[in-house]
């Protein structure tokens, strides 16, 4: 061990941080996603409320990979794309602006709290996922009120409240599956041998 | 004198939070050499394969200083898929490194990424599994093949990309006996073939003992010994923690070299080393 340390004085080491994986974004989205979309498909209804797993899986990728502004909007577009074709609303491409909105509503979050210095704040995923299920909820019950010509006490007293109830469900899941979804994805680091 | 196809200047490294497992590299591999890399569990083997491919420090990140050169040039500020294009790396992982479906999928994997036309993505894609003994297996899926197989389909896709230098690390550690020296049959095949220069990490060199040319020795992530395998070899035998590594017929012979007084031959197989004992020891009555 004095060894080392006087090797290590001796000799100017440069610190290098690991590379920044350019694409793993991608395939982190790719994959969360898909698992979403499966999920969406088999998940049961408990008592009228579904939990939204395409929004916690983005929130997910999303809190994991940081991606910019432009990136989460591919993320929200492709989340939305892959919830119209199941979608039983009155207003399917709905999906579309919704997700922009609560992928946005995600890096939003994550960004803020990075710049806080709150990286390691334990409920990070919650937050991120129940405030993108909220902005992307809102953004759906809205366009449905517009479409369908709801009066604003049923959007605001009906369709709030289970977007509410969705949102915080939709945390939860964020919150538990954030760690496993963290050990899969980055294993890099390097291992001694 | 022979370009160096490997050069480490100085070179240390360490893993992030860890203390140095790479201490004062210094030395070259010649191009054109089959070399083997030897050295005891934790000795930095793997580390220094990695280093070779650019992927320590600039992937790994972690404290270096020194440098490494691949064919002349320093893998400092290169891609480490550029690296691969000279410089090829087989994991003893393998398995972790099989990323597609089908065979042909796998070899041309890479040709792909580094944007071959397709014809010649098909021409290397079929001379590559030729050459490894999977001759039209393009179209197999990856659970038809066997454990050996896929070892040798990984070394396709190495070997696809033609790299002039080649580097595996403990390519039979999961093999049978039959199927390690069938390996490294091959493999002193396609290095006479091409002539491309091969770094083998590898503990049992009973099996790679007939293609040595040069041998790095490594022991607490510092040189040992490195050169020519017989002075390497001799080397490592005067340390009593290294000797036990040497492959069992060159043990025996540096063992008698010293009892004895005598030089033997350098023996790479049984063969050789009964016939000289023979006529060295038959006239003395041994």
């Amino acid at each position: 061990m004095k060894e080392q340390e006087t090797l290590e004085k001796e000799v100017e080491l440069i610190e290098l941080p690991p590379a920044k994986d350019t694409h793993r974004w991608v395939a982190i989205t790719a994959l969360l996603l898909a698992i979403g979309v499966i999920l969406h498909t088999i998940s049961p209804n408990i008592g009228g409320v579904t939990p939204n797993w395409t929004i916690a899986m983005y929130s997910i990728t999303i809190g994991l990979t940081n991606p910019s502004f432009p990136q989460a909007l591919g993320i929200g577009f492709v989340a939305g794309l892959t919830l119209v074709p199941s979608s039983k609303s009155a207003f399917p491409l709905g999906n579309i602006a919704s997700e922009l909105t609560g992928a946005m509503v995600a890096a939003l979050v994550v960004k803020s709290m990075l710049r806080m210095g709150l990286a390691n704040f334990r409920f990070r995923p919650y937050l991120t996922g129940f405030l993108a299920t909220m902005a992307s909820g809102s953004v759906f019950t809205f366009i449905l009120k517009l479409i369908l010509n709801l009066p604003l006490h049923v959007y605001i007293y009906a369709m709030l409240p289970v977007v509410a109830t969705v949102a915080v469900l939709n945390g939860f899941i964020t919150q538990v599956l954030f760690a496993p979804a963290q050990k899969l994805f980055f294993i890099q680091g390097g291992r001694k041998k | 004198m022979k370009n160096k196809a490997v050069e480490f200047k100085n070179f240390y490294y360490a893993y992030n939070g860890d203390e140095l497992a790479l201490k004062n590299i210094n030395f070259g591999i010649r191009e054109g050499s089959f070399t083997v890399l030897l050295g005891p569990s934790g000795a930095g083997k793997t580390t220094l394969c990695k280093a070779m491919a650019g992927i320590i420090p600039y992937y790994y990140g972690g404290r270096y200083a020194g440098s490494v050169e691949v064919l002349g040039e320093d893998t400092k500020g290169r891609r480490v898929s550029d690296i691969a294009m000279k410089l090829g790396l087989m994991l003893e992982d393998y398995e972790s490194q099989l990323v597609s479906l089908t065979a042909g999928e796998e070899v041309s994997f890479s040709l792909l990424n580094h944007g071959f036309p397709p014809e010649e993505v098909a021409e290397r894609t079929r001379k590559a599994l030729e050459d490894v003994g999977l001759p039209g297996r393009e179209n197999y899926q990856m659970d038809e093949l066997s454990g050996g197989q896929r070892q040798r389909l990984l070394l396709a896709s190495v070997l696809a990309v033609r790299p002039r230098v080649i580097v595996l690390d403990e390519p039979v550690s999961a093999m049978d006996p039959e199927g390690a020296v069938s390996l490294y049959k091959l493999l002193y095949k396609l290095y006479q073939k091409y002539g491309m220069t091969v770094v083998v990490v590898e503990h049992n060199l009973d099996f790679v003992l007939p293609y040595i040319t040069d041998m790095i020795v490594l022991q607490d992530g510092q040189i040992k010994a490195a050169g020519c395998f017989e002075e390497a070899a001799e080397k490592a035998y005067a340390d009593r923690e290294l000797r036990h590594l040497l492959p069992a017929l060159w043990q025996v012979r540096l063992e008698l070299e010293q009892r004895e007084g005598i030089r033997l031959g350098s023996w790479r197989n049984i063969g050789e080393a009964i016939s000289e004992l023979k006529e060295k020891f038959g006239r003395v009555g041994l």
